[in-house]
């Protein structure tokens, strides 16, 4: 069930070379894709311990070297993550023009990106995960560098660079893992190795060293605080398609193996780093949060505030109670949603206005009402507010965090005041004041199928927003058993 | 015993030259009918090499051996001489009086190299290793009439006296103080005597013998200009199969006469600092090169670099590591020289230029260039992310941390000029545009090589079979 998920995207993309319409082609995976990773959902059992769909081949070995396997599985972590995945994978489709430059090339790295995600999301073997990953960041590049706009070819170079070396670094911290757990026990295998830890732990030192790897290679995936400058100027110059994809779900990544692997296998290392940690979140909430308010264009605005929200994830990972890291889960998908949405809409206003400069743009409101309310909406979400996803992510990671640091908690609520408003600030730029004359002819979206991702990935945000405890019944179970392991 | 069938390679591959040779003086053949004739004796004696023996062989009273290490490495240069053979193809109309020794040569050159992987003796290593470089010699200043040319044969002349200078003096030294040229002779004299300071010496002048041929720093200074004023298929065979040769030696001397446990240290000592420096010089000093060949110099000193600190963790995940990087690197370097020859104009003016635009003028050339890139730059799903991965792994097992670091660093200082290749082919657009038509045999060769690449990238198995099974 689970290789299907990377299968379509595979034979989608062999298509489209072979000359099958792209946008064509990489609609109807992707449509294909979510109907599997829905049904994926229908037949998940929240209660059952352990992973589900695994299938597990032997990949390949070498003396000296524990044998890799393909292993593929779900729990109730990362199953939010590949459904979230494959709901963002559609809508970044689906909002790209058909009659892009060099379609072919365009829908077959978009939908490259999707298979990286998804593989990463759905592997259970700490070789595969890794691959998956930063297999999704050489379609990054291209799409950045062949599509983007502004500053295109400094942007994608330095999110490269950057991802490359978060990514070796964590691959650094992975192979140390693997090699320091006794011989016969060694294994790229993740329930393997989890259950070579709970049968003894690393020594003190040790896991200090390898969580640290960890933390920073993650970190720079993630953009953690001071690991954070690549994000806002790659976001900006990216199509709207690998903003959203990238910014609301690659960038996940770094977060999800924190979860999976750096925390609960290492508890010392992660109490060693604990009060560094908490110092660079702060940073991410305030620091970022701060300069955020002083940004001239709406892409950087939103890349910001994207890096900024990382901070709240962060601050329940430290919490590591119950609630708190549900929250983060949670926070993960409300997070890519409103991200992927904001992203789309700013694409939207950037190609019918050629501007995307604040103080060049305005009074768009009444030009394209349909814009205006779906991005007011998105930016509601984005600020927390209910009804809306994201405040339900938001609420738990502060309530798992009041009850572990209570301190840091009531510091990292001021970005709570921070987001709203920069958000504001953008919303009312872009939006309202009087309408410059160049933009007379500017149009909305034409009513029609045009329209719908974007209602799509509102009515997400408003269903999760309303009824969280469709994910979060899947999401408590596997956390609760983590923490139990921990 | 007969000795003879250990020898059939080296033998059918003289007897191929001389034949190619006579059949160039008695008939007038084309430079592609020589080439077509060539490929398939070389595939021939490839096939047979498997066929000659499957246990391993001391012979010629311990002189030469004949295992598993060496079919390897006979195989590995028996594959790179057909791929040069193939550029050459390519690159005919450039030559300039093309002539037949052109293709003639190489197999000369590989006969040596062929010798030279299974030498077990350090007289037979310096005959080998100078049959390889005269005919070297020949080659890289093959377009004499062009100043850039003869510059290099001038400066690989020099640089190869010079080195096989080293070579022959910790020779001298080795056998000054054991008693013997002979590998296993000399490790015995070691074992019981342990490792005088004379000893040493000679261990160490050996080192920056082979040092020289792999191109490792600081011994790299004739790589760039060598590179560059060398017909690109012969530089091609320089970088990779040249080097390789030089890997598999260092392998042998380091596996038998320097094994023994006082010398180890030393020598882990003189190859972890060998890789440090060619990793840092090799990967900084690519950023600036505007001229491919420069550039794949430079990339190549830093590819020595992994490969050396992969080596210097003297363990077999370490040399197994080694292996599988010399695959990677013969497939991605091999691609980008036939993708070069293809589009460039020859005569050491090989700049970037010649790759703007590529993927308008043909999608192929510019994706199999591509993916050999990104591959030498070592990202996943590619064959070279997987050999990156071994050489970690072998340095974390190791406990060799620094060269992990520096191997890192390194690989993302590369990475910056691999993706600046990419771009130029990608974004920019074309200074010609006119479309650059491939023969049949060409897309089938760089469908092959891209095929592998992604293939072993993905499903790396068989190639780790073959590496197992080489050790």
């Amino acid at each position: 069930m689970l290789i299907l998920l990377l299968l379509i995207p595979t034979l989608a993309v062999a298509a489209i070379m072979l000359g099958a319409p792209a946008k064509k082609t990489a609609l109807i995976a992707s449509v294909l894709n979510l109907l599997v990773s829905i049904v994926a959902a229908i037949q998940f059992v929240p209660a059952a311990p352990g992973y589900q769909f695994e299938q597990i081949f032997p990949w390949a070995s070498l003396a000296g070297l524990p044998t890799i396997h393909f292993h593929v599985g779900v729990d109730g972590i990362s199953l939010p993550l590949v459904l979230l995945s494959t709901v963002v994978t559609l809508a970044a489709v689906a909002v790209s023009p058909g009659d892009i430059a060099r379609p072919a090339e365009f829908f077959s790295y978009v939908l490259l990106i999707a298979l990286g995600v998804l593989g990463a999301f759905v592997s259970l073997d700490l070789f595969f995960l890794y691959i998956f990953h930063e297999f999704a960041l050489i379609p990054t590049f291209l799409l950045i560098g062949i599509w983007g706009t502004q500053n295109r070819q400094f942007s994608a170079v330095q999110i490269t660079l950057y991802l490359t070396l978060g990514s070796l670094i964590l691959l650094a911290g992975l192979i140390a893992l693997v090699l320091s757990l006794p011989l016969e026990a060694r294994s790229f295998d993740l329930p393997v190795v989890q259950a070579a830890i709970a049968q003894a732990s690393l020594s003190g030192h040790l896991e200090n060293v390898i969580f640290g790897l960890l933390l920073i290679g993650s970190g720079i995936l993630v953009s953690l605080f001071p690991f954070h400058t690549w994000a806002p100027s790659a976001y900006a110059s990216a199509p709207p398609a690998a903003a959203m994809l990238h910014g609301g779900v690659l960038k996940k990544f770094g977060l999800y193996v924190l979860i999976r692997v750096a925390i609960p296998l290492l508890p010392g290392g992660a109490e060693h780093w604990h009060g560094w940690l908490i110092a660079l979140l702060i940073g991410n909430i305030l620091y970022v949060g701060l300069a955020t308010l002083s940004q001239k264009e709406l892409t950087t605005t939103l890349g910001y505030s994207s890096v900024m929200h990382m901070g709240y994830l962060f601050l329940g990972l430290v919490s590591w109670n119950e609630i708190g890291l549900s929250g983060v889960v949670f926070f993960m998908i409300a997070h890519g949603l409103s991200t992927a949405l904001l992203f789309a809409l700013a694409g939207e206003i950037q190609t019918r206005t050629g501007e995307i400069r604040l103080a060049e743009l305005g009074g768009l409101a009444k030009k394209m009402p349909f814009i205006a309310v779906t991005f007011i909406i998105g930016a509601m979400a984005m600020a927390g507010l209910p009804g809306l996803a994201n405040f339900v992510g938001e609420m738990l990671i502060f309530f798992g965090a009041w009850h572990s640091h209570p301190a840091v908690a009531v510091i990292a609520v001021w970005g709570i005041v921070l987001t709203p408003v920069f958000l504001l600030r953008s919303v009312s730029a872009t939006f309202f004041g009087p309408l410059p004359e160049k933009f007379a002819a500017v149009t909305d979206l034409e009513s029609g199928w045009g329209r719908a991702p974007y209602l799509f990935l509102l009515a997400t945000l408003l269903v999760l927003g309303f009824a969280p405890g469709l994910l979060l019944a899947w999401i408590r179970p596997a956390v609760a058993q983590l923490i139990g392991v921990h | 015993m007969n000795f003879a069938q250990f020898f059939v390679p080296e033998i059918l591959i003289v007897v191929l030259g001389l034949g190619l040779l006579l059949w160039e003086a008695f008939g007038s053949p084309t430079i592609a009918r020589l080439a077509k004739a060539s490929i398939v004796g070389l595939v021939l004696i490839g096939l047979s090499a498997v066929c000659v023996s499957t246990t391993d062989t001391y012979f010629w009273s311990g002189l030469y051996v004949w295992d598993r290490l060496g079919l390897f490495f006979k195989e590995f240069l028996i594959v790179c001489t057909i791929l040069t053979t193939l550029i050459t193809v390519q690159y005919e109309s450039r030559i300039g009086a093309a002539r037949a020794e052109f293709v003639i040569l190489p197999l000369f050159a590989a006969a040596g190299m062929l010798l030279l992987v299974s030498v077990h003796d350090f007289i037979l290593l310096f005959v080998a290793l100078e049959l390889v470089t005269v005919s070297f010699y020949i080659l890289v200043a093959f377009q004499r009439s062009q100043p850039l040319a003869l510059e290099a044969g001038l400066k690989y002349l020099v640089i190869g006296a010079l080195a096989s200078g080293f070579l022959v003096m910790g020779i001298a030294y080795l056998f000054g103080f054991t008693g013997s040229t002979q590998f296993d002779v000399v490790a015995g004299v070691i074992e019981t005597q342990g490792a005088s300071a004379g000893i040493l010496f000679g261990v160490l002048l050996v080192l920056v013998g082979i040092a020289f041929k792999i191109s490792a720093v600081p011994f790299h200074v004739w790589a760039p200009d060598v590179y560059q004023g060398a017909p690109a298929p012969i530089t091609a065979f320089l970088a990779v199969a040249s080097k390789a040769a030089g890997f598999a030696v260092l392998i042998r001397v380091l596996d038998q006469p320097f094994s023994e446990v006082a010398l180890e240290p030393r020598w882990i000592a003189a190859l972890t600092v060998l890789a440090i420096l060619s990793l840092l010089l090799g990967n900084l000093a690519g950023l600036p090169q505007r001229n491919i060949k420069r550039l794949m110099a430079y990339s190549g000193i830093g590819h020595a670099g992994f490969i050396l600190s992969a080596l210097s963790s003297n363990s077999v995940a370490g040399h197994q590591a080694a292996l599988f990087y010399l695959v990677t690197y013969l497939l991605a370097y091999y691609t980008i020289f036939l993708v070069l020859a293809i589009v460039s104009k020859g005569g050491g003016k090989e700049t970037v230029q010649d790759f703007v635009g590529l993927s308008r003028r043909s999608p192929l050339l510019a994706w199999s260039a591509s993916l050999a890139f990104i591959s030498l730059a070592g990202l996943p799903p590619l064959a070279g992310f997987f050999a990156k991965f071994l050489v970690f792994y072998s340095n974390w097992q190791s406990g060799q941390y620094v060269l992990l670091v520096v191997g890192i660093v390194s690989a993302v200082a590369a990475l910056y000029y691999y993706l600046s290749m990419v771009r130029s082919m990608f974004w920019a657009d074309p200074i010609e545009t006119a479309p650059i038509v491939l023969c049949n045999g060409t897309k089938i060769v760089l469908w092959v090589l891209i095929v592998l690449t992604v293939g072993l990238g993905f499903y790396m198995r068989p190639l780790l079979s073959l590496v197992g099974h080489a050790l």
